[in-house]
């Protein structure tokens, strides 16, 4: 379509506008990267010499290992177990009708609108209350709260799209339900489950405030001890391991949105 | 079929699940109604005298503050999102979209910690900016980021962009263009259309967008605790010092439950407001 | 061959069976026997219940009063899986995961069958209909056609009691409809499968069927052969529906026994006497004709009524002619010519005389 010069230079405003709010967002990951790979211990910019030395160090920091053992182990518990009763709940949702269905959905979704330190803190209190050690059995439960919501929805939003004549066609062939389940419904909502377990397993290795209140020393995730180490330290050693941080996220989701389409997840049509 | 196979087995787990968390939440509510007893992790006897403490100015001056930083950031993020969603939304090229996507939702994932934390070399006195201006001569001396609500603000909008731009794309992408080119075919100007055709048609989105905006910020804990550095405090904030500082849990406890009255409260108001608005949208 | 018991013959029974939906009543105490090995159509509008009822045979729900059976047993409350049914679902509902042999092999799996025997049947069932060597595709590979044999090899394989068929043919265009229709009956006839087959379009379900059922409104108008149902509806809905008709005003001249005669100009039309209990002689009566029934011609005495050609139709093979006439109960008289003479012979406006050929139609009350 012809354009005026008016046009033409209102789409040109616009087009630095949007580069301007892209450096904004893309600034701090910069920043970082640029600081991680600085020679000197003390934040300077710009840095006087380049060196992995601080990769090195965060690799080696025992605190950000253990962190991220620890890590390893709630995030694997708790996105397995958020998949499991989310999934299951979100077919009942879809399918069955039971007095206060609704009613258990909204306390499930409500971990969305109520703050982290307050659900933490709930947890924390809850342990003491009944005697149980702050191991990882508070963690894991209290990880599988925080993310349900999100598996709830991803599955939810799948089922809603799958075509119920499969699951006819299965049954009017023979199929008992529990046949049409593992062999119709299951793969064929396998993109949902995984993308629900992927969002699931990101945000709970990630979850920070919660995890402060719950976890103690020895099981301490990776976010809490990066935060410990801030406090105390100033080196960029927390650069370096934040820039490690960036990467393998910024590649996991390249990877979601070629496999699964995020803009499907997060409901934008595509093709406007 | 009228039977309902699976029911029971399916629904047990969702039912534990339930039953910890509301456990949970009772614990808080629990020890909300509990005094205080120094020097001890046991709480005392039942008592309304935390929420009576909550009205000491010393502490309602945080709610205020929380509800400022938060009306603050999600109105500065609608602000800095709505463009770049819009762009998002009508670029032509599927590669910029994916890109544009990547690096809107990227940050989504990357944690609280690692996010606050490069803000805090961006910010700080030796930080990015200061260093920058500083080396081209433009001041002398550090300008101070850190530790001001400024500085919080500016953190929290970057960790609030991702939930809004998400959701202003998705509003936006399912207005029809058509509905672009009508108004264009009719002589009104680019600016003409988007205000008269454009905003209205995302409002939906908009006041969505914001009331996210407004309740994630509530729940902001790491940004407001390493760049506020104990001089802007959020309730969040007020909460683990606290709890961890003076093991005042039950104290604690009815801050928590005070914040979830004023969120209930704010969002409440903000959808009574919005009402108005969401009418002028498409339904 | 040993005399077979009445019971036996039906292989598909609605007792009275009545299914609401919320504040909808879609079937309204229906009841139809369907016999072994007949290809029977449900016919309507939408809405009429037609689905409802074939649903329900399939099990998707129970019905809300009555009974259904098949093979003589009551099967209200028994599921889906455990019924001997086969359906070809409207959208195909092939499973996308597996392969066409994967699909077309479900249901035989589900039973345990040995994988030798399988194989063999699967192979069977393909080169049934005219798909050998398309075990290996996906389904998103083949075309709407193709799709659709597979899906009906899926459902025949497994020799369920009845074959239920849900508008089948609707997204076909109008070529591959017509061979499939062909293909589909073929079949059917050779494995003397009993079927139910659910349709809008009354012209599939006159070529198609043995027997059809017209319904609306939640129950059966008419059930008969399709020449019954042609050229005898028992009522206005069906003799509008099935077909197109042109609707006469005439009078009522004489009643005798089963038959009456009406009257409209020089033309006196026998038709049955059923419908028009409690018509005074001399009374107004609706004639219900067929476009093949009527002739145009010159004005003469001879004719049953007058009017003017509105519009002409080339169809290819005839010509719709469209006449404008003061007796015609509804709008213009559809009147059907073959050849392409009639283009030129009765052009536009001009004054023409209409008759009824053969001396036979269906007359109902004016309500």
């Amino acid at each position: 379509m012809p354009q005026s010069a008016y046009q033409r230079a209102l789409g040109f405003c616009g087009t630095l506008l949007v580069l301007l709010i892209l450096g904004f967002l893309v600034l701090p990951a910069a920043v970082v990267a640029i600081a991680a790979f600085n020679d000197k211990a003390i934040l300077s910019f710009p840095p006087q010499a380049w060196s992995w030395r601080w990769f090195a160090k965060a690799i080696a920091y025992e605190d950000f290992r253990a962190g991220f053992r620890n890590g390893l182990i709630v995030t694997a518990w708790s996105s397995a177990i958020a998949l499991l009763v989310g999934a299951s709940f979100a077919f009942v949702i879809d399918r069955y009708r039971f007095p206060f269905k609704r009613t258990l959905e909204a306390i499930l979704l409500s971990p969305l609108v109520i703050p982290h330190f307050t659900v933490g803190l709930g947890f924390l209190i809850l342990a003491a209350q009944i005697g149980l050690s702050r191991g990882f059995a508070v963690v894991v439960v209290c990880h599988v709260v925080l993310v349900l919501p999100f598996v709830l929805r991803s599955v939810y939003v799948s089922l809603r799209n799958l075509d119920q004549s499969y699951e006819l066609a299965a049954a009017s062939l023979g199929a008992p339900p529990g046949r049409v389940l593992l062999t119709v419904t299951l793969p064929l909502l396998l993109p949902g489950l995984v993308s629900g377990w992927l969002f699931a397993a990101i945000l709970s290795f990630n979850e920070f405030t919660a995890s402060l209140f719950v976890t103690s020393q020895r099981t301490q995730t990776l976010p809490v001890a990066m935060y410990n180490y801030v406090r105390e330290f100033a080196d960029p050693s927390m650069a370096a391991l934040s820039v490690m941080y960036i990467v393998a996220t910024a590649a996991l989701i390249v990877f979601a949105n070629a496999f699964l389409g995020l803009g499907k997840v997060l409901n934008i049509e595509q093709g406007h | 079929m009228n039977q309902q196979p699976f029911l029971r087995t399916f629904t047990a787990p969702a039912v534990l699940c339930a039953i910890a968390f509301l456990a949970a939440m009772a614990a808080v509510l629990q020890f909300s109604l509990r005094a205080y007893v120094p020097g001890s992790l046991e709480p005392g006897g039942f008592t309304l005298a935390n929420f009576a403490d909550l009205l000491k100015p010393l502490y309602s001056r945080v709610f205020l503050d929380t509800v400022w930083i938060c009306a603050l950031t999600a109105v500065s993020t609608l602000l800095v999102g709505y463009p770049l969603a819009y762009a998002m939304v009508r670029t032509k090229s599927a590669i910029l979209k994916s890109i544009l996507l990547v690096i809107v939702v990227t940050p989504l994932f990357l944690g609280e910690v690692v996010r606050t934390y490069s803000w805090i070399i961006v910010l700080g006195n030796n930080g990015f900016i200061n260093s920058v201006l500083r080396d081209l001569g433009i001041i002398q001396q550090p300008i101070q980021f850190m530790f001001t609500t400024f500085g919080v603000v500016v953190a929290l909008v970057h960790v609030t962009m991702p939930v809004m731009v998400v959701m202003l794309a998705a509003a936006l992408s399912h207005i029809d263009p058509d509905y672009e080119r009508a108004a264009e075919s009719l002589g009104a100007g680019p600016v003409r259309t988007f205000l008269t055709v454009t905003l209205p048609l995302s409002m939906p989105g908009v006041v969505a967008g914001v009331t996210t905006a407004f309740a994630w910020t509530f729940s902001a804990f790491a940004t407001p605790q390493l760049i506020g550095g104990g001089r802007v405090n959020m309730i969040s904030n007020l909460v683990y010092q606290l709890g961890f500082a003076s093991f005042n849990f039950p104290f604690a406890a009815s801050l928590c439950v005070a914040g979830l009255a004023l969120t209930f409260v704010v969002l409440s108001a903000l959808r009574l407001a919005a009402r108005p608005l969401e009418k002028i949208g498409p339904h | 061959m040993a005399e077979q018991n009445k019971t036996d013959d039906i292989a598909v029974r609605f007792d009275a069976v009545t299914k609401t939906f919320g504040e909808v009543v879609a079937l309204h105490e229906v009841s139809l026997g369907v016999k072994r090995g007949e290809f029977m159509t449900l016919l309507g509008p939408s809405g009429c219940g037609k689905t409802t009822l074939l649903k329900l045979t399939a099990g998707f729900f129970g019905p809300d009063g009555g009974n259904v059976a098949i093979d003589g047993k009551r099967v209200n409350d028994v599921p889906t899986y455990k019924r001997e049914i086969g359906i070809m679902f409207q959208n195909y509902a092939l499973f996308p995961h597996m392969t066409v042999a994967g699909n077309v092999a479900y249901g035989l799996k589900v039973r345990g069958q040995p994988k030798p025997e399988i194989a063999r049947r699967v192979d069977e069932a393909l080169e049934l209909v005219k798909l050998t060597g398309f075990g290996d595709r996906k389904p998103r590979q083949l075309s709407g056609g193709q799709q659709q044999r597979v899906a009906l090899a899926r459902a025949l394989v497994i020799k369920p009691t009845v074959l239920l068929l849900d508008e089948p043919f609707s997204a076909l265009d109008k070529n591959l409809r017509a061979s499939m229709q062909v293909e589909l009956r073929e079949i059917q006839r050779q494995l003397g499968l009993t079927t139910i087959f659910v349709t809008h379009d009354q012209g599939e379900a006159l070529c198609l069927s043995d027997r059809l059922a017209v319904m609306s409104e939640g129950r059966i108008r008419q059930l008969g052969t399709p020449t019954e149902v042609y050229r005898t509806p028992c009522d206005r809905f069906v003799a509008s529906f099935v077909g197109d008709a042109n609707v006469l005003r005439c009078r009522l001249e004489s009643v005798g026994g089963s038959d009456a005669v009406v009257a409209l100009g020089n033309a006196r039309v026998k038709v049955a006497s059923g419908p028009l209990q409690g018509v005074a002689v001399s009374a107004p009566v609706d004639l219900f004709v067929r476009p093949e029934q009527l002739v145009v011609g010159q004005a003469a005495e001879t004719c049953a009524t007058r009017g003017t050609i509105a519009a002409q139709v080339y169809q290819g093979g005839h010509v719709d002619l469209y006449v404008e006439c003061a007796d015609s109960a509804r709008e213009r008289l559809l009147v059907r010519s073959a050849g392409h003479e009639a283009i030129a012979r009765w052009p536009i406006g001009a004054q023409v005389g209409v008759s009824i050929a053969g001396g036979e139609g269906v007359a109902f009350r004016i309500d």
